[in-house]
């Protein structure tokens, strides 16, 4: 009985001391609430569409003029501009006017009648991912189609056509089938993991700035019951962690349930597996922000490091960087924060529909993290300066 | 000038003397860390070997063959063949693979037989580089494998080799990706998002020295010898540290890792100067407007944050909602984006870039509109609470 009103003195105490916080009041409700909707709106479009490219037709025939109509038809690109030379065009490109160039050589007419192999030049932007992916796809796109179109049409000439003309231009047919978000968008792959790091960082700075404060204040009577001060260390690591859970609860509902619904992002996990998950993710991060919170002197500094870390950890976490493809080093370092299994399980768990089971890994080094953090912030309560003086 | 010396003996003396260089080594410290860590972590350029699976539900000599083609492209790696569509989703959701080719039963006798089998791509859009990149493979492999059984038919029918490749590629696709070969991810990502690191820490740093002025309450002692002078002579020595880490920074990424630069290194080096000094004045002009540390330090880490969104460089501003697009040119680094992406992938001289530059030296005058403002802020106390 005595342990549970230890725990509820603290979870009272540090409770109180949340919310007297403007700052961290702040940072746990405002800021969760805020970057979820900036982002949201930022990347609403999801896609890359009509990307501005110029053309240039040396050919100037009715063939290259097909596959200029077929481009500007496609969603990615527009056809903007109609350049007579190729310098014309470098300048366009200089200026970031348009995004691609598309070059039909002279002879491109004339090698299509002489039943060869025509060439088209595709020049590519280079400065943004996705340009580069959204004119590459849609020219390719394009030329599949017109390969088929003059397939047929040369096949009929060498006397082959009909049913079999159809099954020589495609012999082996593919469907692709892009999971989880169909048109590939942007908002769909990096928001999720931009949800569970608004979550993890917010906890980190929240905690740091109120140990931070501590220290700045030497506020030390009132943080700690006295009679805790020499033995149940324990006792007040797990009230300040439950208090910091439970002003969370409606936090992650808000970030991790509803803001996916209200962006229509990917969300076909079970929600009895998204909670389960997200119980150790709270704890381990709760518990390692408690850890490195305690090593936060001024409140400025925990913000300064907090934001250096946000993007660090977005990389480390691999949903942008393929994890496998990290240096072991990385990858080591990775697993020592919590953010980094909560986003892959978050991402799968929300976006991919997986079971609880198939996050194993992510699950059990969760709540390992929670035990070897719960250790450490015990260890440093021992050695913080609240509990030296007094 | 003598006005200018004044403070800035101040504020080496306040640097050296009075231990504010803890944060100049630790902001330091951290942006060596930024250009080791991402460099170290993508040093792959194109993620490589991406785990992939094939279904193969054929089990016979064409789906091996498709299987080991697959797996000769560097770009996948087959880690698993499957015999269940549901085991490959399994392991999908496992994260095990980023894509599976489904290849159906009976495949290679429709082949034979001429009718047509299936065969289904999956990939995984969840992580859109991997995903996108393990499909393209198998997408080329899919294709290839068309083009063989194309050649091998019209070979039996007398077509001679030059006639069939008329005939199976009429036109081919001559890809130029301008200044990055290879598709390299790094530049994309770095030549951006480190000058951004450096403006960030430039940003905070100086936000938390103005605040820290106002915290000492020496505020007026700082702004005593004219606004022009004072803020001049407290940022100098930031602005050149800082410029010349940038430039080296640069140099290591242009020069060491030799991502392209086609344009004069002289100008990059001028906006990462300008980008410096902007971020600077954005940050005395956020620490004049709003008047508590703490605030000012917590709105500049999102404005900050916020200033690599905005800059475009991965998600392009043309594609964001309209209202939002004016909103980027309120970040230097979008401006340094701008210029730079056109000086290194484009070879653009200052003619393309002046736009650019004016804007970074519009931002100078907020931080100048800033320091009048504090200018004002302290003639309006009372005396008794400047001398403190």
């Amino acid at each position: 009985m005595k342990l549970i009103k230890d725990i509820w003195d603290v979870y009272i105490i540090e409770l109180r001391r949340v919310l007297q916080d403007k700052g961290v009041i702040l940072i746990f409700f405002i800021a969760t609430l805020i970057y979820p909707l900036i982002f949201g709106a930022i990347y609403k479009n999801e896609l890359v569409r009509n990307l501005p490219v110029a053309v240039v037709d040396e050919s100037r025939s009715d063939a290259s003029r097909r596959f200029i109509h077929k481009l500007d038809a496609t969603p990615e690109l527009c056809v903007d501009y109609h350049c007579p030379s190729m310098a014309e065009a470098r300048r366009l490109m200089q200026q970031r006017s348009i995004n691609g160039i598309v070059l039909f050589p002279k002879d491109y007419d004339e090698r299509l009648a002489r039943k060869e192999t025509a060439r088209v030049c595709l020049f590519c932007d280079m400065s943004s991912f996705l340009y580069y992916r959204g004119v590459l796809s849609a020219a390719n796109t394009v030329l599949l189609d017109e390969l088929q179109d003059i397939e047929l049409q040369r096949y009929s000439l060498a006397g082959i056509t009909g049913e079999g003309a159809d099954e020589l231009v495609k012999p082996i047919p593919y469907d692709d089938v892009k999971l989880y978000s169909p048109a590939g968008g942007f908002t769909s792959f990096l928001v999720p993991a931009l949800l569970v790091l608004v979550i993890h960082q917010t906890l980190f700075l929240g905690i740091g700035i109120l140990f931070g404060t501590t220290r700045e204040d030497r506020r030390t009577l009132r943080v700690v019951p006295a009679h805790l001060r020499s033995e149940g260390r324990p006792r007040v690591v797990v009230g300040r962690a439950l208090a910091y859970l439970l002003l969370y609860v409606p936090v992650v509902a808000v970030d991790l349930v509803l803001m996916p619904r209200l962006f229509d992002l990917p969300h076909i996990g079970r929600l009895t597996d998204l909670c389960l998950f997200l119980l150790p993710f709270m704890l381990a991060t709760i518990f390692f922000c408690m850890t490195a919170g305690s090593f936060v002197r001024e409140r400025d500094t925990g913000i300064v490091t907090c934001i250096f870390f946000s993007i660090v950890l977005l990389f480390l976490s691999g949903a942008i960087w393929p994890q496998g493809n990290m240096p072991a080093f990385w990858r080591t370092v990775s697993f020592l924060f919590p953010s980094t299994h909560g986003i892959q399980g978050f991402i799968r768990i929300n976006t991919m529909g997986a079971t609880l089971a198939q996050v194993r890994f992510e699950y059990l080094m969760l709540w390992l993290q929670t035990a070897l953090y719960f250790v450490t912030s015990c260890l440093c309560l021992r050695f913080a300066k609240e509990y030296r003086i007094g | 000038m003598h006005t200018f010396i004044i403070s800035l003996k101040r504020e080496l003396r306040r640097l050296f003397y009075e231990g504010q260089s803890r944060y100049l080594v630790l902001t330091t410290l951290g942006l060596v860390f930024c250009y080791v860590f991402f460099l170290t972590l993508m040093d792959e350029g194109q993620p490589q070997r991406l785990p992939i699976a094939i279904v193969d539900k054929d089990g016979s000599y064409l789906s091996r063959r498709l299987c080991h083609e697959i797996n000769a492209c560097q770009g996948v790696r087959v880690v698993d063949v499957y015999s269940s569509h549901t085991a490959a989703r399994m392991a999908m959701q496992r994260q095990e693979i980023y894509a599976f080719l489904e290849i159906p039963a009976g495949t290679y006798n429709d082949v034979l037989s001429f009718t047509r089998p299936h065969l289904v791509l999956y990939s995984n859009n969840a992580y859109l580089l991997s995903g996108a990149l393990s499909y393209r493979t198998l997408a080329t492999i899919s294709n290839l494998a068309s083009g063989a059984v194309q050649r091998e038919v019209l070979r039996k029918k007398g077509f001679n080799e030059s006639q069939i490749m008329g005939l199976i590629q009429p036109i081919e696709l001559d890809t130029h990706l301008i200044s990055n070969p290879t598709a390299n991810y790094q530049p994309y990502v770095l030549t951006t998002m480190l000058p951004g690191m450096l403006g960030l820490f430039v940003l905070l740093l100086t936000v938390y020295m103005v605040g820290k002025e106002r915290k000492d309450g020496t505020l007026a002692d700082w702004l005593a010898p004219g606004t022009l002078p004072a803020l001049l002579g407290k940022l100098a020595p930031y602005t050149l540290w800082f410029s010349c880490l940038g430039i080296l920074g640069n140099l290591v990424l242009f020069g060491w890792c030799h991502f392209e630069l086609h344009g004069s290194f002289l100008l990059v080096a001028l906006f990462t100067i300008g980008l410096v000094a902007a971020m600077q004045s954005t940050a005395v002009f956020l620490a004049a407007v709003i008047p508590d540390a703490h605030l000012s330090t917590c709105f500049a880490a999102i404005y900050g944050t916020l200033a690599f969104t905005m800059s475009g460089f991965s998600y392009p501003v043309p594609s964001m909602p309209p209202a939002l697009q004016g909103f980027s040119l309120l970040f230097p680094l979008r401006h340094y984006y701008m210029a730079v992406s056109r000086i290194s992938l484009f070879g653009a001289g200052f003619d393309l870039c002046y736009w650019q530059a004016i804007a970074l030296l519009v931002f100078l005058l907020t931080g100048l509109a800033g320091g009048l403002m504090m200018s004002r802020q302290v003639k309006s106390l009372p005396q008794s609470q400047n001398a403190v």
